[in-house]
C-alpha cells in the first residue's frame, strides 16, 4: 500500500513531461483531457491513501533508505489522513479548474497545462513530505510555477503583479532555507520526527527559536498574513481566472497548512515556540481577518476584491491554528477545504463575467449580468456561504474554529472571525446585487479603488463554465458533516502527533447568523446608500473615508514598500518569540 | 579558532540579507532590484556554508582520503547547490518578466509600473490597444 504514496506526485510530473515533449503534435483538446485525467487520478489516489491512513500514517522511504539506529539519511513521504484528504481536495479543485479552462488557452502548446500540472505535483508533495528540505523544494517548485502562471497574459499589470509576487515569495524562500539550515545545524537531521525528538530534548534554545521564526515567516508570506499580505492582492487580481481559482483555493491555505504541520510536528517539543504561538497566531490572524475584510469591501475590481477576501479568510484560519488544540487545527483543516470550494467557485464566476461580459469591474458591470442570471444565483449563494450561512463544509470549519477560540476565551479573536467573514460576504453580495440586479447606481468609496480591465476569451458556452462552479458549491453544501465530525478527531491527532482528546467543541450557534445579518446589512448599505436617511449615511462616510484612503495608500503596489513590511513582520515574529 | 571567526559567517550573512533587503526597498530600477535579490540570496549561501564548515577538515570527497577523515558537512553543500539552482531559475524568470514589462510599459522604474492604481481607467475607457495585446499568447 505504501508503494502508492509517490504516485500522486509522480503522475502529474510524468504527464507534465510527456505534454512538454509532445504537446505541439497533439490535436486540439487532448492536453485538456490528459491534464484533467491526471488531476482526477491524483484526487482518487490521494483519497485512497487517506482512507488507508485512517488507522495511522503511511510512510514511504525513497530508494528504501529507511532510518537506522535513529539516523535519518533518506527522504520520506509520510501521509496521515488529514494530509491525504487535503491532497484529494486539491486534485478535485484542479480537475474542475481544467474543465473551467476548457479550450481557454488555445495555441499555447499546452504550456498552461504543463505549468498547472507542475504546480499540482508540488502542492501534493508539499502535503506529503516528512523532510524539511524536501518541504522547501516543493515550496519553491510551487512558487516558480505560480510566478509563471501569474504573468501568463503578459499584459502590463499582470507583469508588474507577477514581479511583486516573485520578489516577495523568493525572499520567503530564502528565509525558509536559512531557517532550515539553522535547525539542521542544531539537530543534525532534516526529518520531521528526527528534528522533533532533538528539539524536545534540547530545552530553551535561541537557534531553534530563530529557525522557527524564519520558517514561520516564510510560510506566513505564502499564507498572506498581515504584514506580508501585499503581494497577494497584486498577484491574484491579475492572474488569469482559472489560475486565481487555484491560488486562492489552495495555494494560500497550503502555506498555513504547512505552518500547522511544522509548528505542531517539528517544533512541537519547544516550549518557547509553543508559548509564543497563541499570541502570535491569534493576534496576527485577527488583524488579518479584519484588514482583509475591510479592504475587500472597498474594491471595485472583482478579482482584487476576492483576493482581499482570501486574505481575510486566511486570517480566520490562522486564528484556528493559534488555538493550538485538536479542535482549532481540525477546524482550520475543514475550513481550508470549505473555503477553497467556495472561493474557487467565486473566482470562476469572475471568470465567467470576464468571458461573457468582457469586464471585471463591478461598477462598469452594473446590471449587465441579467442575461446570465444562473451565475448570479451561484454568486449570491457563494457570498452567503462565505459570510457564514450555517450550511456545508465552510460553516462546519467556521464553527469548529470559533468553538476552539471561545473555549479558550479569546473573545476578540472570536469577534474578528465573525466580522471578517461578514465583511467579505458583504463585499461579494454587494457585487452580486449590483451586477446581476442592477442595484446601487451610486458607488461609494469603492469608486476610488484601483481597477484595470482585461478580457478573457468568450469561446466557451456558459454551461461549461458554470458547471464546475456549481459542482464546487454542491460539494461544499453536500459533504456530509457527520462523516467529517466522525473522522476528524482521530485524523487531527495523527496530523499533530498528539493523543486524541475528547469531542470537538463548536462555537455559539447564533454567531454565524450574526455574520450573515451583518453581511446583508453591509451589502444593503452599499447598494441602497441613496435611499438611506442622511443621519445614517453621514457618520459612516465621515468615519470611513480617511482610514479607507490610508489603507489604499498602504497597498501601494511598490515592491520596495513590501520589502520593508516584510522586515517589520519578521521583526514582530522575532520579538514575540523573544518575549516568551 | 577564536570567537570572532566562529561568529563572522553569521554576521556576514545577516549583513548581506539586510543590505539586499535595503536595496530592494529603495530600488528604482528592476534590474538593480534583481541584483539586490541576488545579494539576499548570497546571504543564504554564506549562512549554510558557515553552518556546515568544520575547521581543519577536508572537502567531503573521499577519493584520495581514507574513509573516516573529518570532512565538512556534505548535506549543507547539497542544500547550497539546490539553492543556486533555485536562484538561477528565479533570476532568469525575473529578468524575462522585466524585459516584457519594459516592452509594454516603456520603463524599468517600479514606481511607473505599479500593478493597478486607484483611478486607473478600465479597459473600456482606454480603448482596446492593450487588451488585444494582452491576449492569450504563450509566455
Amino acid at each position: 500500500m505504501t508503494a502508492l504514496l509517490p504516485l500522486p506526485v509522480a503522475i502529474p510530473l510524468v504527464v507534465c513531461a510527456a505534454l512538454l515533449a509532445t504537446a505541439h503534435l497533439l490535436p486540439g483538446r487532448v492536453p485538456d483531457i490528459l491534464a484533467m485525467l491526471a488531476a482526477l487520478a491524483v484526487a482518487f489516489l490521494s483519497a485512497v491513501i487517506a482512507v488507508q491512513a485512517a488507522d495511522g500514517p503511511l510512510v514511504y522511504w525513497f530508494g528504501g533508505w529507511e532510518p537506522r539506529d535513529g539516523v535519518h539519511l533518506g527522504i520520506g513521504f509520510s501521509v496521515d489522513a488529514a494530509s491525504g484528504w487535503i491532497a484529494a481536495f486539491i486534485g478535485l479543485l484542479y480537475a474542475l479548474t481544467f474543465v473551467f479552462a476548457w479550450g481557454f488557452f488555445d495555441r499555447t502548446h499546452g504550456h498552461f497545462h504543463i505549468l498547472m500540472l507542475l504546480f499540482l505535483a508540488a502542492m501534493v508533495g508539499f502535503c506529503f513530505t516528512r523532510d524539511m528540505f524536501n518541504l522547501f523544494v516543493w515550496f519553491e517548485v510551487m512558487s516558480v510555477a505560480a510566478f509563471a502562471l501569474t504573468a501568463y497574459h503578459l499584459a502590463e499589470s499582470s507583469l508588474s503583479g507577477a514581479i511583486n509576487f516573485t520578489v516577495v515569495n523568493s525572499l520567503a524562500g530564502f528565509l525558509m532555507l536559512g531557517g532550515i539550515g539553522l535547525i539542521y545545524a542544531q539537530t543534525g537531521t532534516l526529518d520531521f520526527d528526527g528534528i522533533a525528538a532533538a528539539v524536545a530534548q534540547g530545552g530553551r534554545n535561541p537557534v531553534v527559536a530563530g529557525a522557527f521564526c524564519l520558517v514561520a515567516a516564510a510560510l506566513m508570506i505564502k499564507g498572506a498574513i498581515v504584514p506580508f499580505q501585499f503581494w497577494l492582492a497584486d498577484a491574484h487580481a491579475v492572474a488569469p481566472s482559472p489560475v486565481s481559482v487555484i491560488f486562492s483555493g489552495s495555494m494560500v491555505s497550503l502555506g498555513l497548512f504547512g505552518l500547522a504541520k511544522v509548528s505542531a510536528v517539528v517544533f512541537g517539543g519547544s516550549d518557547q515556540v509553543q508559548g509564543a504561538l497563541p499570541m502570535l497566531l491569534i493576534g496576527l490572524g485577527s488583524v488579518t481577518a479584519l484588514l482583509g475584510g475591510w479592504m475587500a469591501l472597498l474594491q471595485r475590481h472583482l478579482k482584487r476584491m476576492l483576493a482581499f477576501s482570501t486574505i481575510s479568510h486566511a486570517g480566520i484560519m490562522l486564528t484556528g491554528l493559534g488555538a493550538l488544540s485538536i479542535g482549532g487545527t481540525g477546524g482550520m483543516l475543514v475550513y481550508v477545504v470549505g473555503h477553497g470550494l467556495v472561493k474557487g467557485a467565486l473566482f470562476m464566476i469572475a471568470g465567467i463575467l470576464l468571458a461573457t461580459q468582457a469586464s471585471i469591474d463591478e461598477i462598469a458591470l452594473r446590471g449587465l449580468g441579467r442575461g446570465i442570471w444562473p451565475a448570479g444565483i451561484a454568486m449570491a449563494l457563494a457570498g452567503l456561504l462565505l459570510c457564514g450561512l450555517p450550511l456545508g463544509t465552510l460553516d462546519q470549519g467556521t464553527r469548529l474554529v470559533q468553538g476552539a477560540l471561545s473555549q479558550q476565551g479569546h473573545g476578540i479573536a472570536l469577534a474578528a472571525t465573525a466580522i471578517g467573514a461578514a465583511l467579505t460576504g458583504a463585499a461579494v453580495l454587494r457585487a452580486a446585487g449590483r451586477i446581476f440586479l442592477g442595484l446601487g447606481p451610486d458607488p461609494g468609496d469603492e469608486a476610488g479603488a484601483p481597477s484595470a480591465d482585461e478580457r478573457e476569451k468568450a469561446n466557451r458556452p456558459l454551461w461549461l463554465m458554470l458547471a464546475p462552479c456549481c459542482v464546487l458549491l454542491a460539494v461544499d453544501v453536500a459533504l456530509p458533516a457527520s462523516l467529517i465530525a466522525h473522522g476528524l478527531p482521530r485524523a487531527v491527532s495523527a496530523f499533530m502527533h498528539r493523543p486524541e482528546g475528547g469531542s470537538l467543541a463548536e462555537g455559539p450557534g447564533w454567531l454565524p447568523w450574526v455574520s450573515v445579518a451583518a453581511a446583508l446589512a453591509g451589502a444593503g448599505y452599499g447598494l441602497f446608500r441613496k435611499h438611506l436617511p442622511a443621519f445614517v449615511v453621514r457618520p459612516v462616510r465621515a468615519t470611513q473615508s480617511a482610514p479607507t484612503r490610508a489603507l489604499e495608500i498602504l497597498h501601494s503596489g511598490l515592491i520596495g514598500d513590501y520589502a520593508a513590511w516584510l522586515a517589520v513582520g519578521v521583526a514582530v515574529i522575532a520579538a514575540v518569540l523573544a518575549m516568551v | 579558532m577564536s570567537a570572532v571567526t566562529s561568529v563572522l559567517p553569521y554576521a556576514v550573512a545577516a549583513w548581506l540579507f539586510g543590505v539586499g533587503l535595503y536595496g530592494i526597498a529603495t530600488s528604482r530600477n528592476f534590474i538593480h532590484l534583481v541584483g539586490c535579490l541576488g545579494v539576499c540570496q548570497a546571504a543564504t549561501y554564506v549562512l549554510l556554508l558557515g553552518l556546515g564548515y568544520r575547521w581543519g577538515s577536508i572537502a567531503p570527497i573521499f577519493y584520495d582520503h581514507p574513509p573516516g577523515t573529518p570532512a565538512v558537512d556534505p548535506v549543507m553543500q547539497a542544500l547550497v547547490l539546490t539553492d543556486i539552482v533555485v536562484g538561477a531559475t528565479l533570476t532568469a524568470l525575473l529578468l524575462v518578466l522585466t524585459v516584457q514589462a519594459y516592452k509594454r510599459g516603456g520603463s524599468l522604474d517600479p514606481e511607473k509600473l505599479r500593478p493597478m492604481r486607484a483611478g486607473g481607467k478600465s479597459g473600456r475607457d482606454q480603448g482596446s490597444s492593450r487588451v488585444s495585446e494582452g491576449g492569450q499568447q504563450a509566455p
